[in-house]
């Protein structure tokens, strides 16, 4: 069953989420993703696919299962869906409970996601069911700061963000290792703040 | 640091446009009244909150967390340093003005120097 809650939080951003969203952070951070989702290979999960402004970064001709927990995001993202050059099929679906078999993907990757997914560990734990052995996590996440005075300064922000979006303070690279997977790889693209996060089952 | 100049003038103008701000706005609050120690702390943390706020404009065009944080050190920096001027001395506006937008240049230059030693691959272990 879908978190309602979450579900509601993102139906409701949805209509202005490009006007937030769609300019600055993502010129800004373009050429990150486009260099992560370069990985993309064989079966492949992506969450959450928001309102689709991500599909510009992706590699074209793959065949890629997205989802996102808003249906009124994904019926933003239609468009964006219809003019990639490759086959997007997505879902509104729960991280928390994911309708695929056990090992059905080659790679996972994320972006901007476990920020807001409300219980980080048990999401990461879903997609660790649902990929094959030796499996791939590819992570593109903003998540708190281990240093001063960052740290206090987004702890305290995520006291207002959290009723609007995202949290500002997770422990992502922390969640992931708790959620059994073997970390590869963790490259700051921003501080400690924003980051890339490779990862195997 | 973002080394494309759209983003590279774009956090310099954010910061200082936001400094200048919260330095006006603690000209408009404190003066010599005040115990320096309050005023700083106090200011501090009102420079923050308005920074958050005034983050929203600038986010649209230049990020998100690249545009966040260097405000919020803003915020926090030029709310501390005017106010401790203010309750020393009687200022003008147009010098809490500049010294906010001081403030501003300051942290951005510190967030620079910090972002290039600590981004790129960490060694584990990771946190």
């Amino acid at each position: 069953m879908a978190d309602l809650r979450t579900q509601a939080k993102w139906d409701k951003a949805a209509p202005n989420f490009d006007i937030m969203a769609g300019k600055g952070a993502e010129e800004r951070w373009a050429p990150f993703k486009t260099e992560l989702f370069s990985h993309m290979d064989g079966n492949i999960l992506f969450l959450a696919l928001g309102t689709g402004l991500d599909i510009a970064t992706f590699p074209t001709g793959k065949n890629i299962t997205a989802i996102d927990i808003s249906p009124k995001m994904l019926e933003v993202a239609q468009p964006r869906i219809d003019n990639y050059e490759g086959t997007i099929t997505a879902h509104a679906m729960d991280v928390h409970d994911l309708d695929f078999e056990d090992d059905s993907f080659d790679q996972v990757f994320t972006s901007c996601t476990f920020c807001s997914v409300p219980r980080p560990v048990e999401g990461l734990k879903s997609l660790r069911r649902v990929l094959k052995p030796g499996g791939e996590l590819f992570m593109f996440e903003h998540t708190g700061s281990r240093y001063y005075p960052f740290k206090v300064m987004m702890t305290l922000m995520t006291q207002i963000s959290r009723k609007l979006g995202p949290d500002m303070n997770r422990t992502t690279v922390a969640n992931v290792m708790a959620a059994d997977f073997e970390v590869l790889e963790v490259n700051n693209l921003f501080l400690d703040v924003v980051k890339t996060i490779k990862a195997k089952k | 640091m973002d080394h494309r100049l759209y983003f590279v003038l774009g956090d310099l103008s954010a910061n200082l446009v936001v400094g200048a701000l919260i330095g006006w706005f603690s000209w408009l609050l404190v003066d010599t009244d005040w115990n320096m120690m309050i005023a700083m702390i106090i200011m501090m943390v009102v420079g923050m909150v308005i920074s958050i706020l005034l983050w929203l404009p600038f986010s649209i065009l230049f990020g998100a967390m690249e545009v966040m944080v260097p405000l919020m050190l803003t915020g926090m920096l030029s709310g501390m340093v005017v106010s401790m001027y203010l309750a020393m001395e009687s200022l003008g506006a147009w010098t809490c003005l500049h010294i906010g937008a001081a403030s501003g240049f300051v942290s951005i230059v510190l967030i620079w120097i910090f972002n290039n030693a600590v981004r790129g691959t960490q060694p584990a272990p990771w946190r």
